[in-house]
């Protein structure tokens, strides 16, 4: 027995791979019941709660910025709050920097949700495609809250703004509830001048890995909200008590995170094992 | 998320083929890499046409050309001059001419930056000022706010004592010193550790978005359908 266990220490991590992959896909093959927690964190009802408080004539700003890289968890965390700004017939603008490919990958998401609730493009919502930033996106930030038009004079397909219904309203940032900031790691530009200069709310949905960096925002009160990761978008739908896409992902996540801790308790085994064989030896 | 059949299969291949690293480094692998980094450098040249420079620039000298501007948008032709002294980099002799532009961004960033850390850091210096009296809270003593102010004070704890770790001209000899600087390290040892197991889960996440896209989307949805 002991021996057996010695040699998980010189296990080849191949197996280990291999192992995860096939285990990971059995939530997918057999419905595993792991649903989130009912009661959602501080950071997840902050977004949720803001966008409840959104008055009619105004609109709110998406910066969706990802795209391939980042697709595993920005894309529940688009999802939810899309779904959510068409269930209360709030208009927003889509913008995004940071990657070329990003207005593709929003529009993907955004438009099945749109149709469904009924939203005409251009009127109830416009994406604004790709915004090039180059070093400086401060300056692009301070500059689209000034005047938006300047910095986007036409939607991603090239159509004017003054053909846009929606963008004849969104000028500056006054006409903005909220921006809500979703890529990889969000510029923290967006913190110090939307709500350092303006005091227009702003919140993030990040990746798992940003999130010890951002709460420091989010305890000082800079972010009005957050989705971390998966488990963020999972928090959010449940909120909005329509599970999708995070609460699905959050769920095969928890039994990958089981396999995770397995793996290490056996490795552990296996060392313990080894460095009794030796001693013995 | 797209049901094109051949973006199915390519996509597919293309992840089978990194995937196939794990086991070891071969020439597959080395193709999809570099073949990925070169089509995202193309399309990204063609967004930056279509999205940027022709809005923004190439259009308005379009329009001012077709009559239906005014001749001052030809100015726009002058931001060739700027942006051509960038290039001037590869050259050694004409090298400080694009000195000149890299200075005036430089200059500008740094302006805005100066904006930015204020209005950033600023927020972070008051908000790290809690209260920690249980007794001075809006309806007097209560419980919950008797464990906001706990917490409070380890975050007070904390900071402080990460701060110390990080003052090397302190001598070390005073012991009180020496376990702040130790209970400095274990708080940022907590912070990492959180940092990690959040990495864990970007990780996971990257993985199992690969393994719905092979299983749900190739597999199920063209394969078996």
């Amino acid at each position: 027995m002991m021996e057996r266990l010695a040699k998980l220490e010189s296990l080849s991590q191949r197996w280990l791979y291999l192992a995860t992959i096939l285990l990971l896909m059995v939530p997918f093959l057999v419905r595993i019941p792991m649903p989130p927690r009912g009661q959602a964190v501080m950071a997840a009802k902050g977004v949720y709660d803001t966008i409840e408080a959104c008055p009619p004539d105004k609109v709110v700003m998406i910066d969706s910025s990802w795209d391939m890289g980042s697709r595993a968890e920005n894309r529940a965390q688009l999802e939810c709050v899309v779904r959510h700004l068409c269930r209360r017939r709030i208009r927003f603008v889509v913008t995004s920097m940071v990657t070329p490919f990003a207005p593709d990958f929003a529009a993907r998401v955004i438009e099945p949700i749109a149709k469904k609730a009924g939203y005409v493009y251009g009127r109830d919502w416009v994406n604004t495609g790709f915004i090039q930033v180059g070093g400086n996106i401060g300056a692009i930030i301070d500059g689209m809250c000034k005047d938006f038009h300047k910095i986007r004079p036409t939607d991603w397909k090239g159509v004017p703004a003054s053909k846009l219904p929606l963008l004849q309203k969104v000028r500056t940032i006054n006409d903005i509830h909220m921006v809500y900031c979703i890529t990889y790691s969000p510029a923290e530009q967006w913190i110090s001048f939307v709500k350092g200069q303006y005091d227009t709310p702003v919140a993030f949905g990040c990746m798992s890995i940003m999130g010890p960096w951002y709460y420091t925002y989010l305890d000082s009160g800079q972010l009005c909200g957050m989705l971390l990761g998966n488990r963020g978008a999972a928090e959010y739908e449940a909120l909005l008590g329509h599970p999708s896409t995070g609460t699905r992902l959050i769920g095969v996540a928890s039994f990958g995170n089981c396999i995770i801790i397995a793996a290490a308790f056996l490795g552990n085994l296996g060392a313990w094992a080894a460095r009794r064989a030796r001693r013995k030896a | 998320m797209s049901q094109n059949p051949l973006t199915l299969w390519v996509g597919a291949i293309v992840t089978l083929a990194v995937f196939s690293y794990l086991a070891k480094d071969n020439a597959v692998y080395r193709l999809v890499q570099q073949a990925a980094l070169g089509a995202s450098v193309g399309i990204g040249v063609v967004i930056a046409w279509q999205q940027v420079l022709y809005p923004n620039w190439w259009s308005q000298i379009a329009e001012a050309w077709a009559g239906t501007k005014p001749p001052i948008q030809y100015l726009w032709l002058l931001a060739l001059i700027p942006g051509s002294l960038w290039y001037f980099q590869f050259s050694r002799r004409w090298f400080w001419l694009s000195t000149l532009v890299s200075a005036l961004f430089i200059g500008a960033a740094a302006g805005l930056a100066f904006k930015d850390q204020m209005l950033l850091m600023m927020p972070q210096i008051s908000g790290s000022l809690k209260p920690l009296n249980p007794f001075a809270g809006p309806g007097g003593f209560t419980w919950s706010y008797f464990g906001t102010c706990v917490s409070n004070l380890i975050f007070l704890v904390a900071l402080l004592t990460t701060l110390m770790y990080f003052f090397f001209s302190l001598r070390t000899e005073n012991r009180l010193v020496r376990v702040s600087m130790r209970a400095g390290r274990i708080m940022l040892m907590i912070a990492l550790g959180a940092m990690f197991g959040n990495t864990v889960m970007t990780r996971m996440a990257y993985l199992i978005e690969r393994i719905q896209f092979l299983y749900e989307d190739w597999f199920l949805g063209l394969l078996m359908a």
